[in-house]
């Protein structure tokens, strides 16, 4: 496996909660190229469920990048996990992924339902190892499971807490729960669907017909995670004029020769490769609202927008995860829709500064280029584990 | 007979200074003048660099207009349909 790892998870809460349940934690190692995640079912819900199970995954997440064994981890966890008195089983369950550089995930599972791997759009059978665990309660044993998967581009590996697994539980259709041949019947039958899907729209996938067969009223939090290793698909955001004309040529080239989506943010800046690649920008009025100038089309662009105002707000929109689903479709929905749908982020960003944003009657605070994409870059590393890269011209 | 053209600039600076107001022009233009006109919109118009001049700006069959409101522009627009005369600024 070469390439990009996309993960990516959905949930919704209990019906009636203000608060999940279970608690999905990802970190991404750059310079190793390691990912870490874990999902953690906390005991009943609410409040309570999410201490437990944010207790659970912190630390699953902290043992396992520092470098411990993902077993001896999970070994600590159980120790510490306190138990419930009256029912005898752990007040967490567990799912922990650690994927290395070249695509090696070592998964350890608690009492969570079994994950799946997909695989050409078919559901690839694993071998466990049970880890039998110390007897903590007579008359009951409880064990780990741990299994080694060579992640392949294109693959799906899946998982998520029992309110996907045990949705539609009593109803007429499912009066055992959506078990696990039924959501691997409608998971095959997604792939096979669409075989680009992102882990991020299969994992809303599942999450909503969990719900759906809740009758939209959830009876456990439902999370659902996927990891979809691929290769990467790209972006490049050009944005600002570089400080000394001679380099709109260098601007030019670097422009032509991505190969990707390509999106400018700023007048000027389209004005210069529009003139460079001898083409026409038209602006369409239609999508606008007061505060968001329109878009523009050029040949060639995936997107031109306005500059400071769009990435101001972009930066802002994205601080909230899925905080622009309920916007109305304008320039800032479209760049955000298109950096979620990338796994690589090139900025190229020209560091003259536009004399006209610095007079004192504009009556907004117009933000410097550089610290916007910065922040922008910041929050698609941290927050949406994107690729990114920076360059400055 | 050739439409007119309003070509209305939505960079940042004119965006925030009024041009997000300039481009509702279309709900108040009437008959005849509604049918007469042709709106569009520009990246930049790339008159922000010249001091001579203020935000926002709209240029009316290719004549300018600074600090444009949509009264300034529905006039010239008028001027422009009568073949009487408007006070461009450049």
């Amino acid at each position: 496996m070469n390439g990009f790892i996309e993960v990516d998870y959905a949930q919704n809460w209990k019906h009636s909660e203000r608060i999940a349940g279970d608690v999905f934690l990802l970190s991404r190692d750059k310079t190793e190229g390691r990912i870490v995640c874990t999902l953690s079912d906390g005991l009943g819900s609410g409040v309570k469920a999410n201490v437990l199970a944010n207790l659970t995954a912190t630390m699953g997440q902290k043992f396992t990048t520092s470098r411990m064994d993902i077993v001896d981890s999970a070994r600590v966890i159980m120790k510490t996990l306190p138990t419930c008195r009256e029912r005898k089983i752990s007040y967490s369950t567990f799912t922990m992924v650690d994927i290395n550089s070249s695509g090696v995930a070592k998964i350890v599972e608690y009492d969570n339902p079994p994950y799946m791997l997909i695989r050409n759009g078919k559901v690839l059978k694993i071998e466990k190892t049970v880890i039998p665990l110390e007897n903590r309660f007579p008359g009951r044993t409880e064990q780990l499971y741990y299994s080694e998967v060579n992640l392949q581009n294109e693959d799906r590996l899946i998982f998520f807490s029992d309110g996907v697994s045990q949705s539609g539980m009593g109803t007429a259709k499912l009066p055992l729960g959506w078990r696990t041949p039924f959501i691997e019947e409608f998971v095959t039958a997604e792939i096979n669907k669409d075989r680009n899907i992102s882990a991020r729209d299969l994992s809303r996938k599942i999450t909503s017909r969990a719900l759906l067969n809740d009758i939209q009223k959830a009876k456990d939090d439902i999370t659902c995670a996927v990891v979809y290793p691929r290769k990467p698909r790209k972006l490049l955001l050009v944005s600002g004029p570089p400080i000394d004309p001679e380099n709109d040529q260098h601007l030019l080239e670097k422009y032509e020769a991505f190969t990707g989506k390509k999106i400018i943010c700023g007048g000027t800046t389209a004005g210069i490769i529009a003139e460079g690649l001898n083409t026409e920008i038209e602006t369409d009025l239609r999508e606008r609202t007061a505060d968001i100038p329109p878009l523009s089309r050029m040949e060639g662009a995936d997107l031109v927008t306005e500059g400071i105002l769009t990435l101001s707000k972009t930066a802002e929109m994205l601080e909230t995860k899925d905080s622009w689903v309920a916007m109305q479709t304008n320039a800032v929905r479209r760049l955000i829709c298109m950096l979620m749908n990338t796994d690589e982020v090139h900025f190229l960003v020209g560091t003259k500064i536009n004399e006209a944003h610095q007079d004192p009657s504009i009556p907004v605070e117009l933000g410097l280029r550089r610290t916007i994409i910065h922040r922008i870059k910041t929050i698609l590393e941290s927050k949406y584990l994107k690729q990114t890269f920076l360059e400055y011209i | 007979m050739e439409k007119i053209s309003i070509e209305i600039c939505t960079g940042t600076t004119c965006y925030v200074m009024g041009a997000s107001d300039l481009l509702t022009l279309e709900e108040h233009l009437r008959p005849p003048l509604s049918s007469s006109v042709k709106i569009s919109g520009s990246t930049c118009l790339g008159i922000c660099r010249d001091k001579r001049f203020k935000p926002p700006f709209v240029r009316v069959a290719g004549k300018l207009i600074a600090q444009a409101s949509v009264r300034k522009v529905l006039k010239a627009v008028e001027a422009e349909y009568s073949g009487g005369s408007y006070a461009y600024d450049e």
